[in-house]
């Protein structure tokens, strides 16, 4: 089965804006996105700022086969993330502030006006194992299911959308929403709210 | 039970007899409400080889959770039944005040049994439901039957018009005058059951699991109607009438019967054209802050509409570029309880034959001055008009040429060229309940951008698209939302809303999945009726004869590619048959 150019074309697009923003060191972070009952993901050890067309593997959603010899080690987790979401494409990055922020707290409640508009609320996820376990093949897709893009504690974003583009949208809001927060609390003045029933974005 | 009134009511029109049944609580998690709940009881009340139009088959009127909750466009119910024109299940959706006025008399849904042995109205009260002879109706146009009947501030009414009565395969079932239950042919099936109306009375008061959240939930989404162009500029200046001239911009805006792509007199009969020359005001349905009605006057009549499918299969399908006609003739469909879409699709269809030499006479493109006749003579089965009334399906077919019958399962398709976008295309073929765009519409997608652009040719990957929008639709229709609410408002605000106003937590993914098992449940019944993979296609005009000229030119559907996609990322066979892990997945093992 052959990639199609345009969606290629949007791999290679998403990928360059994550490195070039900062949300991916080198060989970091993941894409991926449904096709039926496959999914095209990056190919292991691929570098997504550089992403060529071969550097794209196309494998089944339930069935092994021979893909998973050249796919990512974050396969089984964006296979989950498929059988038990709406996902039709999956983003994995490593925002810098947010990952800072995940370390001390089990959500990442915005408190700008953009991020308080799309997410409301971006829970923390803990595991042992901060990639290709089990543990995460169950609490990422958990998570998800509820959440359009959720936190790994000390690791990364997993997010999720109709497309690349959306869910790459997702994890800028929240890398933004975090250096604010982080801004903020370095300023060290008293907030003033100027958002109706903020008390609630915490129950999102 | 929160969010259900918790209660089903059962009339048999044959025995007189009117019972109360508990709503099943299970039910009404896996199902919901509305589509849902209509595809569910369908399931345990019809045989699906059953014809249509007798006695043995049934209408389900069903609200959900979410209606008359002030969530907004929580106006919507349900209708349900085997469709007399394409043989599948069916469901259509309206807007208005009947559903929230009869949701609020006590009750989730309606079952109508059997046939009355002479013309009769169901009222709903206060003091409950009682049948009425409805002799003196019967024959009444919707609007003097509506008017009859005294629709009024806490009293809504819901009939058909003669072209119900009469059968007529393309008959919608009207409320509140000129709302209406359009596709598919609901309006016959009341007719059969010599149904003339349905009033409703009912002020009960809801209670909700999290008042807090809910009206959190409420402020949030209404943030988005305001902020989105779409739902607070568009939709109330032009109505859907906006999308004329963007889908003429795209090629993909069918006219002549799909014999072409784009409409040269478009900027005639658009939004715009509408708004200056006759709207008077726009007005909405109840909770709805988006108010995309058109309130409109001609220089004889006054009314509502047209919507832009009504311009379109009146206007460019038709080759009609008469604005003034299209609005009137919009008026007359509904007076005569008629569904547009297909209504004007099938005069188009017929032009086609003239056009062709295939009939002698009859309307021809372009020629406004035959449209009010002709859509007379449908609704009473007047000469060529009777046949017409049975849909441009059989017409063709009658003739010998069903490929110019622009329809798919028998329904005609609406105003978008699959051929500008392909996903389209999919989504007619695979549609349950025929050629329609509310089972999911890749117009946001494909044209408008939302929730993201995507080449609107692009082929492969489509599939998933196409089958996430349709459980979404069909998750919207079971709560029941308007499908105009999602254009900004995404689903996560809607499986929020379900938990505060249930108390029952449903997640985004559960929502997705609850519009899923309906899906399959439909497409259950309708392999049970006889479908099978051959009817999931377009007419061959769409698969065979590429866009002659405009930014569409050269394309034809890529459909094959799209649907080994679809039946795979679905979990359905070869054959398009779920397979048995699907259904345990979904828990419809009970249901193979």
């Amino acid at each position: 089965m052959n990639l199609d150019p345009e969606i290629f074309r949007q791999f290679q697009e998403i990928g360059r804006d994550l490195y070039e923003a900062s949300l991916i060191s080198s060989h970091g972070g993941n894409l991926s996105l449904r096709l039926g009952d496959k999914l095209a993901i990056k190919r292991r050890g691929a570098m997504l700022g550089r992403l060529q067309l071969d550097d794209i593997v196309i494998t089944g959603l339930d069935k092994p086969d021979s893909g998973v010899v050249l796919a990512s080690t974050e396969l089984v987790v964006h296979r989950a993330i498929y059988r038990r979401t709406p996902a039709l494409a999956v983003v994995h990055a490593h925002p810098r502030t947010a990952i800072a922020l995940s370390l001390s707290r089990e959500e990442i409640v915005p408190i700008d006006n953009e991020a308080s508009y799309f997410l409301h609320k971006v829970p923390v996820v803990a595991a042992e194992f901060a990639s290709g376990s089990g543990e995460l093949e169950e609490k990422v897709p958990a998570a998800l299911a509820q959440y359009k893009i959720i936190m790994l504690r000390g690791h990364g974003a997993f997010s999720i959308g109709q497309t690349l583009d959306e869910a790459f949208q997702w994890v800028s809001i929240l890398e933004e929403a975090s250096q604010i927060i982080a801004a903020a609390k370095v300023i060290g003045e008293p907030l003033v709210e100027y958002r109706k029933m903020s008390d609630a974005y915490k129950r999102w | 039970m929160l969010g259900w009134m918790g209660q089903i009511l059962d009339v048999n029109l044959s025995t007189g007899a009117i019972e109360a049944h508990p709503l099943d609580l299970e039910m009404a998690r896996q199902f919901v409400g509305g589509r849902g709940l209509g595809a569910r009881l369908l399931w345990d009340l019809v045989d699906p080889r059953l014809d249509p139009l007798s006695p043995d088959n049934v209408l389900v009127f069903a609200t959900g959770p979410l209606t008359a909750t002030a969530f907004p466009t929580s106006n919507r119910f349900t209708v349900s039944t085997k469709s007399p024109l394409t043989g599948t299940i069916l469901d259509a959706n309206a807007g208005g005040f009947w559903g929230m006025r009869f949701k609020r008399a006590g009750y989730d849904a309606l079952i109508v049994r059997g046939r009355a042995p002479r013309p009769m109205y169901l009222e709903i009260t206060r003091t409950g439901p009682a049948l009425k002879p409805a002799d003196h109706l019967w024959g009444k146009t919707v609007f003097e039957a509506t008017a009859a009947l005294g629709q009024g501030r806490a009293r809504n009414v819901l009939c058909i018009g003669p072209a119900g009565e009469r059968l007529v395969r393309i008959a919608a079932i009207m409320n509140d005058a000129s709302r209406s239950l359009a596709r598919g042919g609901p309006g016959a099936v009341m007719g059969s059951k010599q149904l003339k109306a349905i009033v409703v009375e009912g002020d009960q008061h809801l209670e909700f699991a999290d008042r807090e959240y809910f009206k959190f939930v409420v402020y949030e989404s209404s943030k988005h109607l305001k902020a989105s162009p779409l739902t607070s500029q568009a939709l109330p200046r032009f109505g859907t009438a906006a999308l004329v001239n963007i889908l003429n911009l795209f090629g993909a805006l069918p006219a002549r019967n799909f014999q072409l792509s784009q409409f040269a007199d478009a900027e005639q009969i658009s939004g715009e054209a509408l708004t200056d020359q006759f709207l008077v005001k726009n007005t909405a349905c109840w909770a709805c802050p988006i108010a995309c009605i058109r309130q409109t006057r001609t220089a004889r009549r006054e009314g509502e509409g047209p919507e832009y499918e009504s311009i379109w299969a009146l206007g460019a399908a038709c080759g009609v570029s008469d604005l003034e006609t299209i609005v009137e003739a919009n008026y007359l469909c509904n007076e005569l309880g008629l569904d547009t879409i297909s209504t004007g699709a099938t005069i188009a269809c017929a032009m086609e034959l003239v056009q062709r030499g295939t009939i002698p006479d009859g309307p021809r493109f372009g020629q406004a001055e035959a449209l009010p006749d002709t859509i007379r003579s449908i609704a009473r089965r007047e000469g060529l008009g009777d046949e017409l009334a049975e849909g441009s399906r059989r017409f063709a077919e009658r003739h010998g040429v069903p490929e110019c019958s622009m329809s798919v399962k028998g329904l005609e398709l609406p105003a978008y060229d699959p051929r500008g976008m392909q996903g389209q295309g999919l989504l007619y073929a695979t549609s349950n309940r025929g050629g329609c765009h509310l089972r999911g519409n890749m117009l946001g997608p494909e044209l408008l951008g939302l929730p993201k652009r995507i080449n609107r040719f692009q082929v492969q990957g489509k599939a998933s698209i196409v089958s996430l929008h349709q459980n979404s639709a069909a998750a919207i229709d079971s709560l029941v939302l308007c499908k105009f609410c999602n254009l900004a408002v995404a689903e996560e605000f809607f499986a929020r809303v379900l938990t505060a106003t249930t108390g029952i937590h449903c997640s985004t993914g559960e929502l997705l999945q609850i519009g899923e098992r309906v899906w399959n449940l439909e497409r259950l019944f309708n392999l049970r009726a006889g479908f099978t993979r051959a009817d999931d296609t377009l007419p061959p005009r769409l698969l065979q004869e590429p866009v002659a000229d405009g930014p569409s030119k050269g394309w034809v559907v890529h459909l094959e590619e799209m649907l080994e996609e679809y039946y795979r990322g679905r979990g359905w066979d070869r054959d398009g048959v779920p397979t048995p892990e699907k259904l345990h997945e979904l828990g419809l093992s009970k249901r193979r």
